[in-house]
């Protein structure tokens, strides 16, 4: 009778491998009991058979339903049985869960993405939709840059994503931790990428990636003059149900699954936070 | 153990030596912690500082292999102060006079200097422990896993007997069993050279009481011990195995040597509740129940015997041990190997061991256990030991000399590794617990506690993997950087099969236990380089 | 049709009354077995199975509405595809003899297994469910519900309850299930004297002086509102914390849980949530080794906060139940009512 655990099921209809650990799984379910419909910072939770479920970010933007995308890095046993996984395949699908970024509020916004690794997932999700928007030029953003960090360049991931934006206007700068011979781009941690002039009394930061380089960028930023409440962040936790129930995601009294995953730096200072450092 | 286990929680001074008994006995444990809330002091012998050492008024962090060098300090500084129990040692010991002109003619500097603990240290622990008549040592593996495990154990009995804390409640000396049904496997004599009841096997009286029921001769003479047995070597005697609940392939020293001696056989059969390491070499596993699916008793360390009821019929082909034995001895020809139920089997036990005499069924139904000795039905077993007179007569000082562990620490193996369980979440060679998939989840793989000191001089990182070695082998470990140790010292569990840990334990054992020196040995680290 | 809200039951009628209610449902109560435990269990012959009103059973009612271990699907994996299948429907149960600090913590579980969703499968168990208690003449050695608000007696919250007068029970309503289950055996009850109430109001009042803990559980639920707790109390009893999950499995407000998959063969399976402990370290450890909690200094950190603060912001009461289940099950002693008395107590 639980029908809040049963997933839907959905087909792999594609694989886009990012690097040689991220892939992407494009995604479209098949008995979906409701209509399935989501906004850019939601999760799902992930079935693959005889493993469970684990929480995945959707990375593509709702514009492209009833196609969706989860990208995964290979990182344990789920992930890793998933990487095994064909176009074609069949996995679970519970969702969408959580509290997205708030768009609205990014109408005429200069938008200011800083991402590192897979951390990009979830902000893929926020630029597609913003590129879909000024297409249709009501609330629209204005303007885009992204600034992405990566360990190596083999590890540099979402390049297909990254030209497409690029020939459509966004400012996306690339940098490594450490380069080699056929990187011409920059080498340094992305901090390092945040100049005063990508600032302006307008712009929305949203940040993704690990816990440290969130705790830098958010320093930087805060440095740098942006406001509490014009910086979101959007954080990973081991999560078991979605829905607020099973505890494992609990962040200082509230559950990242429902209160989250999308959080505003003015709302992150009054917790105690890991991502903060604190 | 003397005492019962309650009796700890209303002792005044509990010294622990040798055990992290928090992690690995948590219900005594338990009982530790009520009394020191309760304003006992507590003293702890550990090279670790564990969570109970954490805990302890006084943590004698020693270095590894000097607890007679300890405890004679101790018991040196006990007559000094004059605090040694003259009545007691007149009425109730003997040969304590070449023990006291022994411990004259130390030097209580050198002494401390062995241990590597100031003396000042010492000096008040010896008179907390030796000014209350409420004293309980409480001892485990850290005392008898040596080359002198013997001697560390009459060390401390010396100790108690010199204060006169033994013979009564509250005060003992207490060693804490490992396994649940150790005590019970070695009252039934799963021992070289005794009988049940630990009736020796040399005293030809009680053979015959036993070849009367059993049908069957009974040798004279004692067999091998677990590590003789397992370490006979590639051309030894052994030729043939029966291991039931054991895994020596991950658990005994010197594995190199035990392997050996496995690929010498002509024969092994297992049995046990998991397909183990130990098993996968078997000609013939026996799928065994677990303690769930069949009945009998379990007696633990406070010398209880209780009953252990089933709780559900065995899964699929899995038999209880008994039946396993019983199978095996009919094919064999063994007379009286059918017994109906282990009802019967006690029977014939409560007949043939006199401290088992009174345990029956109907009595251990209605109880929460007997303790031996229960001479029989009216008798209400025995809540500590050794009250009136010492099981031979009057306890017995004897001479104990410090000796060093079987291997030094030296300019290439410059580490002191110390073994033993890792946490709360695993069980020795965790052939059960990692069937666990939440145990599993808390305690993932093995780790090497090293202190911040020697990592920093080794230029490792918290959670990178080294390589271990020793003169008999080497095995690849993840580190954690902890102040549990000391410098100088590693510790590691022997839970996870991907890191054999014992292939670097020496084989050197206790020349009267045959217990192996399983916690010194000497090791190098060595950074992994990156593929 | 009268409505019968209050009413009294000779203690001879007891058993005659239950055995008419167990044909129409399952009927589960205290009862002390052979080995000497007393449990909620299920009563298949009320003749037999001794109902055991005077002692407080191990386990409340959490593990009949959140199995320790319950099937949330079936999944199979073969030609026609990866498909889940719902587990069977749950019965109709009656649960007689309920203490009233249990029924508060089902009335927390009712919170928090309705929001954002109703879960089905509690949900499922629970409109099944008639909830009979008893209120508490005589606390357990443990027992501080008086200072949680969940007890000795209830005002609310429980189909029936059943006041002990000696001879008989003073029954009443307080929910529609209760009222209908004492209009449909109406003739089992005798009406209510002013004898009755005198009786009952006497032994309310002589029930709440014989507690023989004193928690400040209210003091600490406000102090926390307002002050941090000192680091020193919350490593004192990490140090002490075993990680033996088991303050978290015989709490009856304790409700965190895992899922896992556990194969049957290469083509099927079953989903399973179970009971789990916000104590232990794997509860928060993402892949990559990070850990938001610290569990050598915060191992209890969150259960304590969860229960007298986090809970007492959102529903305006702590989530203890003052039951005392978790006071003789922890090894170390940091059981609730320790860091309440440590935090109290403390002078910064």
């Amino acid at each position: 009778m639980n029908t809040n655990f049963i997933p839907a099921t959905a087909v792999i209809r594609e694989i886009i491998r990012e690097n040689d650990t991220i892939s992407t799984f494009r995604l479209e379910l098949i008995n979906k009991r409701v209509p399935f419909s989501f906004r850019s910072g939601q999760f799902c939770m992930l079935s693959v058979p005889h493993c469970g479920e684990a929480a995945i970010s959707i990375s593509s933007a709702p514009n492209a339903l009833p196609l969706f995308d989860l990208s995964i890095r290979n990182a344990g046993e789920l992930t890793n049985a998933m990487h095994q996984m064909k176009a074609g395949e069949q996995v679970g699908i519970r969702g969408p869960f959580g509290t997205p970024f708030p768009m609205a509020d990014f109408a005429n916004s200069d938008m200011l993405f800083v991402a590192g690794g897979i951390g990009l997932a979830p902000l893929k999700s926020v630029i597609d939709h913003c590129l879909f928007q000024s297409g249709l030029e009501a609330d629209a953003v204005a303007n885009i840059t992204l600034l992405y960090g990566s360990r190596s360049p083999s590890e540099v991931a979402f390049t297909t994503a990254i030209s497409s934006w690029k020939e459509q206007g966004i400012d996306c700068r690339l940098t490594v931790d450490a380069g080699d011979d056929s990187w011409h781009a920059n080498v340094g941690l992305v901090t390092e990428l945040l100049q005063k002039e990508l600032i302006t009394k307008n712009t929305k930061s949203l940040i993704c990636g690990p816990p440290v380089m969130i705790r830098f960028v958010i320093a930087r930023l805060t440095e740098m003059g942006c406001a509490s409440h014009d910086i979101f962040t959007t954080l990973e936790r081991h999560m078991k149900c979605g829905m607020g129930t099973c505890g494992h995601c609990h962040l200082d009294g509230k559950l990242v699954c429902v209160d989250g995953p999308v959080f505003s730096l003015e709302q992150l200072q009054t917790m105690d936070v890991m991502e903060l450092g604190t | 153990m003397t005492n019962s286990i309650e009796e700890l929680g209303s002792a005044d001074v509990l010294l622990v030596t040798g055990s992290n008994t928090t992690e690995t006995h948590p219900q005594i444990g338990r009982n530790i912690l009520e009394a020191v809330d309760g304003g006992a002091k507590l003293i702890v012998i550990d090279p670790r500082r564990t969570d109970l050492a954490k805990e302890a008024h006084i943590h004698l962090n020693l270095r590894p292999g000097t607890d007679i060098a300890l405890i004679n300090c101790m018991m040196r500084i006990i007559l000094d102060e004059d605090l040694a129990d003259d009545l007691f040692i007149s009425m109730r010991t003997e040969n304590f006079i070449p023990l006291r002109d022994y411990l004259h003619r130390l030097d209580l500097d050198e002494l401390s200097a062995t241990t590597g603990i100031e003396l000042k240290k010492i000096h008040e622990a010896a008179c907390i422990y030796a000014r209350s008549s409420k004293s309980v040592i409480c001892y485990c593996l850290g005392v008898t896993q040596h080359s002198c495990g013997t001697d560390n154990v009459q060390a401390v009995a010396n100790l108690a007997m010199l204060t006169g804390n033994v013979e009564k409640k509250h005060s003992g000396v207490d060693p804490l069993r490992g396994q649940n049904n150790v005590q019970g496997a070695c009252d039934m004599a799963a021992l070289p050279a005794v009988l049940p009841g630990y009736q020796a096997i040399t005293d030809s009286a009680i053979r015959d009481r036993f070849q009367a029921v059993w049908k069957r001769e009974i040798p004279a003479v004692p067999g091998l011990s677990l590590t003789e047995m397992t370490h006979s070597g590639k051309d030894g005697a052994i030729r043939a195995m029966f291991i039931m609940g054991e895994n020596p392939l991950i658990s005994d020293p010197h594995l190199s040597r035990v392997q050996e001696t496995f690929e010498n056989l002509d024969f092994l059969a297992v049995s046990d509740i998991f397909l183990t390491e130990t098993a996968q070499h078997a000609h013939v596993v026996f799928p065994a129940a677990s303690f769930a699916e069949k009945r009998g008793t379990i007696t633990n360390s406070e010398r209880r015997v209780q009953l252990c009821r089933q709780a559900i019929p065995p899964i699929a082909n899995c038999r209880p041990d008994s039946e396993i034995i019983m199978e095996l001895g009919k094919r064999l020809d063994c007379p009286g190997m059918d017994f109906e139920s282990s009802d019967e089997i006690m029977e014939e036990i409560s007949l043939l061991t006199p401290i088992y005499g009174g345990m029956h069924y109907d009595r251990l139904e209605q109880s929460h256990g007997l303790q031996w000795p229960c001479w029989n039905r009216d008798h209400e077993g025995t809540e500590f030991l050794h009250k009136y007179y010492f099981t031979r007569g009057k306890g017995q000082f004897t001479i104990t000399r410090h000796q060093e562990p079987a291997e030094r620490p030296d300019r290439t193996y410059p580490y002191t590794l110390v073994t033993g369980r890792g946490s709360y979440h695993h069980y020795h060679t965790a052939t059960m617990t990692r069937n666990s998939k939440r145990l599993v989840r808390e305690y993932p793989e093995a780790l090497l506690e090293i202190n911040a000191q020697d990592a920093k001089t080794l230029q490792l990182q918290d959670g990178e993997k080294v390589e271990l070695l020793s003169r008999r082998g080497k095995v690849r470990i993840t580190i954690t950087i902890t102040d549990r140790v000391q410098p100088g010292t590693v510790f590691s569990s022997f839970h996870f099969f991907e890191v054999p840990i014992n292939q670097l334990t020496t084989s050197v054992m206790d020349p009267k236990s045959k217990c192996p020196e399983f916690k010194v040995c000497s090791v190098n680290l060595q950074k992994v380089k990156h593929d | 049709m009268i409505d019968l809200q209050e009413m009294i039951l000779e203690k001879d009628r007891l058993i005659p009354l239950l055995r008419k209610l167990k044909k129409e449902s399952r009927l589960i109560a205290p009862v002390t077995n052979k080995h000497g435990d007393t449990l909620l269990s299920e009563i298949n012959n009320i003749d037999r199975d001794t109902i055991d009103l005077d002692r407080q059973p191990q386990n409340s009612l959490k593990s009949f509405f959140l199995p320790q271990q319950e099937i949330l699907a079936h999944y199979s994996v073969d030609t026609t595809g990866y498909n889940f299948t719902a587990p069977e429907a749950a019965k109709e149960t009656i649960y007689f003899g309920v203490r009233s600090c249990d029924l508060t913590a089902l009335l927390y579980m009712d919170l928090i297994f309705s929001k954002p969703a109703k879960d089905a499968s509690y949900y499922d168990r629970r409109n099944r469910s008639v909830i009979i208690t008893l209120g508490c003449n005589d606390p357990f050695a443990n027992c501080f519900c008086e200072a949680t608000n969940s007890g000795p007696y209830l005002d609310y919250g429980y189909d029936l309850q059943f006041i002990d007068l000696g001879s008989s029970y003073y029954v009443a309503a307080g929910r529609r299930k209760g009222a209908d289950l004492l209009n449909k055996w109406d003739y089992f009850f005798r009406t209510v004297e002013e004898e009755d109430q005198k009786i009952r109001y006497q032994l309310f009042l002589e029930a709440r002086g014989r507690f023989n803990r004193n928690i400040q559980v209210s003091h600490a639920c406000h102090k926390l509102q307002e002050e941090e707790v000192a680091e020193t109390i919350w490593e004192k009893l990490a140090g002490r914390c075993y990680d033996c999950g088991g303050c978290a499995y015989v709490c009856p407000t304790c409700t965190c849980f895992s899922v896992d998959d556990m194969a049957i063969d290469d083509s099927h399976g079953t989903r399973i949530r179970s009971w789990d402990a916000c104590t232990s370290s794997g509860f928060t450890r993402m892949a990559g080794n990070h850990n938001p909690t610290d569990r050598t200094r915060h191992a209890l950190k969150q259960r304590f906060l969860h229960k007298l603060k986090y809970d007492y912001q959102k529903h305006g009461k702590a989530s203890c139940t003052g039951c005392g289940r978790c006071v003789d099950i922890c090894f170390g002693g940091v059981d609730i009512t320790t860091f309440i008395e440590m935090f109290t107590r403390d002078a910064s």
